[in-house]
């Protein structure tokens, strides 16, 4: 079987609107995060929460509507799709304080729904903020680590190309979850160290289908002139179509799996990664290869790359 | 010729060890499974002791679940430093009480280490901390690294400590392990008492035998305390309106019991008022006509809070301190009061000096009680101490409450001593672990708490099962249909790349988390990446009409570079995932890395050695690659 067998799309000419089109997502992106802003688990913000599980359906209204008659304040949610909400309030340290009021509550006014305390997790302020600050750092981390392999690989364009794509693609899933956050039931999509790994996985994933692209470039580009690039950027691009889009295509097929089996501890994680992927083989075709490209066009000079063999 | 021998070699010996490190858990798995098929009890006992030696080796040698699959609490707990180096410093007054109350409400907001916030304090105050801490002659420099160093000790003090009572209370592989200078993470699958067990981590565990002073003495040092809130009954009104507002909350918040606490008649009045009554301090504690004084469990925490004040601890006599008791005792009318004691700060004798301590029923053979004996040394301190004050109380304080005080009857020589007023036997034995485990450095804070019932890992394993096949299923499916022949290699391939994940995992002890397992499924669908990169440049070769043999070479050969900086790349940011990060989200960076590793192997080589074998008989076709 074979798809995208010898194509012939003038992907360099599409680059205007693909740099419109990025333009548009990440400032649409930006623009909520500035408005709307993260929707943030405990993992960051600190806090405690409560999974509870009941037997026999019942409406969030309520679940809350006890919960509120006994006088415990904070948020309620539904959580995943089967009988469970998520009851989130301030950090207590004390979690059997918490579990106490949250069970004497639904013993005292649910008697005729059995109901389950699955999970609690109460995670401290000063932790909330040790997480934050981990996770920002390994991802400058490995940004810097990418940057520097790419470029000791490749070339310094091809390499700073590439980490504007993973730039561009974490950005615009950090977009799509502020968008989309809170909108839907069966994932809240809220910020917690889960997609702290997505963004980690698709910083590294992402090169994956620029350096596959890159990689034939440098095969084709060794000795051609600069006016030649349009030509061999654009036949390297269709030539490497097919496995770009079947590697990132079996990835997102278990990613799809995850997010419909997984459950919802992982759903967030699951959506984030797809996004990233998708977008990520966008940027490797419309975003890093073209910027190279108009970089290399615009200083005029054949470019020289490392690991090409010598004739 | 000799290369592809070592090739075949290195897959028998991967092959050979990655079986052999999951068969426990394979042997464990249909052992359990076996056991629990019986119907009756005594048939699985007799089934479990026959088969008990191998099934204790699967079990040890097996993949170990993580907490999130089966159960269990996660805990991190802080050290309290500020507690710490306070103990460590020495002539201690108002001004070092200030300096460290400054840091105090410092250190809550923000991540700075105590430490740089105890030097900039005192710099700001210009005082050396040679004044406190250590010899005169010290230089702030030198302090600094020997406080450094208390703290590092606590923490190893600290860990030892807590994994002694898990190790007593008895927990299955427990995992505890430090991180940075003050934090401890403690893991505990299957605990199903978490409060009992909360309690017996957080307790410091700080045994005093301490004298009380005379009942005069406390009633005359009330009645300063009360004239003093009288007279500047405003004076600190932040913290008596803050600390008032928090008992007027209580009475409202359904106690753990799930009935709302009495309030006693001494409370009745509620505190809110405190400020504008002629006697503040005796709307909350009553005292006695024999001269004890107690409070009502209503207003303990604003009492306790009084009791801290700085403007209240001066009011006392010299070397002397109120404290409460730890249990209530039951009022006239059933509430619950807490006797209120006078005792010296200096303790006759401290907890350091137990060295056995055994939970058992006292005389009357109803209250629990622990009875403990001394070393050599406090055997013959406690004797003069007991000789010196007979007939005055010895309170008996465990982590700053009182939990008896009994009159010196006589000398007692043999160092033994006894804690009552004890609930239940529970409680008793929880004791007599922490005393027998030794008291902490410094008070531990919760800082973050975890746990998973039974049933959601439960629930967590179905459906990462779920995934796991599904996601094997759908890819494999997928190279068969998409690369015809060649597809069979990549799905064999695939194939043992899971099973080197999960040996790895169990070879080193790694636990299996739900994010591990998603990270499995993650490197299913990126592990045959290196087969379609292959393949597709095989295509590529044989369509530019290069014979089958040299395009295979070929394919392997140019697709070689690609692969490496894709592997590379994701390698790197799997690495600084599991570096910065912490739990369970190490678990799926760990799971990816070897799964990234492993399919650099088994995509590869694994998958050459299939195609030069099939070719050696005639296998392989030009179609063979779709």
């Amino acid at each position: 079987m074979r798809i995208f067998h010898k194509t012939n799309f003038n992907f360099i000419g599409f680059r205007k609107i693909a740099y419109g089109f990025s333009l548009i997502l990440l400032a649409s992106g930006l623009l909520s995060l500035a408005l709307k802003g993260l929707n943030y688990g405990i993992d960051f913000r600190g806090g405690s929460e409560v999974l509870i599980r009941f037997e026999k359906n019942i409406d969030v209204s309520d679940v809350r509507a006890v919960l509120d008659e006994a006088g415990i304040s904070g948020s309620l949610k539904q959580y995943g799709l089967d009988r469970s909400f998520l009851f989130s309030t301030v950090f207590n340290g004390e979690t059997n304080e918490l579990k106490a009021l949250v069970s004497n509550a639904f013993n005292a006014r649910l008697r005729s729904n059995p109901y389950e305390i699955v999970r609690i997790d109460a995670v401290g302020p000063s932790i909330a903020s040790d997480l934050k600050w981990s996770a920002l750092k390994a991802l400058v981390a490995s940004l810097i680590a990418i940057l520097l392999y790419v470029g000791i690989r490749f070339e310094i364009k091809f390499a700073t190309a590439g980490v504007i794509a993973i730039f561009h693609d974490i950005l615009s899933v950090l977009g799509l979850f502020s968008l989309m956050g809170g909108i839907f039931d069966f994932m809240p999509l809220e910020m917690d160290q889960s997609i702290i790994a997505a963004f980690l996985t698709i910083a590294g994933y992402s090169i994956t289908d620029t350096v596959v692209v890159y990689d034939r470039i440098r095969e084709r580009i060794r000795g051609q002139k600069p006016a030649d690039y349009e030509r061999i950027f654009n036949e390297s691009m269709n030539q490497t179509l097919s496995r770009t889009i079947i590697t990132s295509g079996t990835v997102l097929l278990s990613v799809f799996v995850l997010f419909i089996f997984a459950g919802p501890a992982i759903r967030g994680f699951a959506f984030a990664v797809f996004c990233g992927i998708l977008i990520g083989t966008y940027s490797s075709i419309f975003v890093a290869a073209p910027l190279v490209y108009d970089w290399l066009r615009l200083s005029k000079t054949p470019v020289h790359l490392r690991g090409s063999k010598a004739a | 010729m000799k290369n592809k021998r070592f090739n075949l070699l290195l897959i028998a010996l991967v092959t050979i060890v990655a079986v052999w490190s999951l068969w426990p858990t394979w042997r464990d798995y249909s052992l359990t499974r076996v056991l629990n098929s019986y119907r009756s009890a005594p048939d699985s006992l007799k089934f479990a002791l026959s088969h008990r030696e191998e099934l204790e080796n699967a079990r040890k040698k097996s993949l170990k679940l993580g907490l999130d699959l089966r159960g269990g609490m996660h805990l991190v707990m802080e050290v309290d430093q500020i507690d710490l180096f306070e103990q460590k410093a020495w002539n201690k007054d108002a001004k070092f009480t200030e300096i460290m109350n400054t840091v105090r409400t410092k250190a809550s907001k923000s991540d700075a280490s105590v430490l740089d916030l105890i030097v900039a304090e005192f710099k700001i105050e210009n005082i050396r901390l040679s004044r406190y801490f250590y010899d005169i002659r010290n230089s702030d420099r030198e302090i600094i690294t020997k406080l450094e160093k208390e703290s590092e000790d606590a923490l190893t003090r600290a860990k030892e400590i807590i994994r002694n009572r898990i190790d007593q209370y008895g927990v299955a592989e427990p995992v505890i392990t430090s991180q940075g200078s003050r934090k401890l993470i403690i893991e505990l699958p299957g605990v199903s008492d978490q409060n009992r067990v909360r309690n017996l981590l957080k307790g410091t565990a700080k045994l005093e035998f301490r004298l009380l002073r005379d009942p005069e003495v406390l009633v005359r040092t009330l009645d300063r305390i009360n004239t003093a809130l009288v007279q500047n009954g405003a004076a600190p009104p932040t913290v008596v309106s803050d600390s008032s507002a928090k008992v007027a909350a209580l009475p409202g918040v359904p106690a753990e019991g799930g009935h709302v606490a009495p309030v006693a008649p001494v409370a009745s009045a509620p505190p809110a008022a405190a400020q504008k009554s002629t006697k503040p301090l005796y709307d909350v504690i009553g005292v006695s006509e024999n001269g004890t004084a107690y409070t009502a469990e209503a207003s303990k925490e604003y009492v306790l809070s009084l009791f801290k004040r700085s403007d209240i601890q001066a009011l006392l006599p010299l070397d002397a301190e109120l404290v409460l008791a730890a249990k209530p005792d039951v009022g006239p009318n059933g509430e619950k009061l807490y006797t209120v004691y006078l005792v010296k700060k200096t303790p006759e004798l401290t907890g350091g000096v137990i060295t056995e301590a055994k939970a058992t029923f006292g005389s009357q053979g109803v209250q629990p009680e622990v009875t403990m004996s001394m070393n050599s040394e406090g055997t013959s301190k406690w004797a003069r101490i007991t000789g010196a004050n007979i007939g005055k109380r010895i309170a008996i304080v465990l982590d700053g409450a009182v939990y008896s005080a009994p009159v010196v009857q006589s000398k007692i020589p043999g160092g033994n001593s006894v804690i009552n007023g004890i609930e239940s036997l529970e409680e008793a034995k929880d004791l007599e672990i922490v005393l027998k485990a030794g008291a902490l450095p410094a008070p531990v804070r919760i800082m973050e708490e975890r746990t998973v019932g039974p049933s959601l890992g439960a629930d967590y394993i179905r459906a990462g099962m779920l995934s796991l096949s599904w996601s094997f299923l759908a890819v494999s499916v997928f190279m068969l249909l998409y690369y015809k022949k060649a597809g069979i290699a990549a799905d064999i391939a695939l194939v043992l790349n899971i099973l080197v994940v999960l040996s790895v995992l169990a070879g080193f002890s790694a636990s299996l988390s739900l994010p591990g397992i998603a990270g499995i499924v993650l490197t299913i669908g990126m592990a045959v990446d290196a087969n379609v990169l292959i393949y597709e440049r095989i295509r590529e070769e044989i369509d530019a009409g290069k014979g089958l043999t040299s395009s295979i070479e070929l394919g392997y050969d140019r697709a070689f570079s690609s692969i490496l900086d894709s592997h590379v790349t994701t390698m790197v940011a799997a690495f600084l995932l599991y570096t910065y990060g912490i739990g369970p989200i190490q678990g799926f960076a760990l799971t990816l890395m070897i799964g990234t590793a492993a399919s650099l192997f088994t995509s590869i080589v694994v998958t050459k050695e299939i195609f030069s074998f099939l070719l050696g008989r005639n296998l392989l076709s030009e179609k063979s690659f779709g």
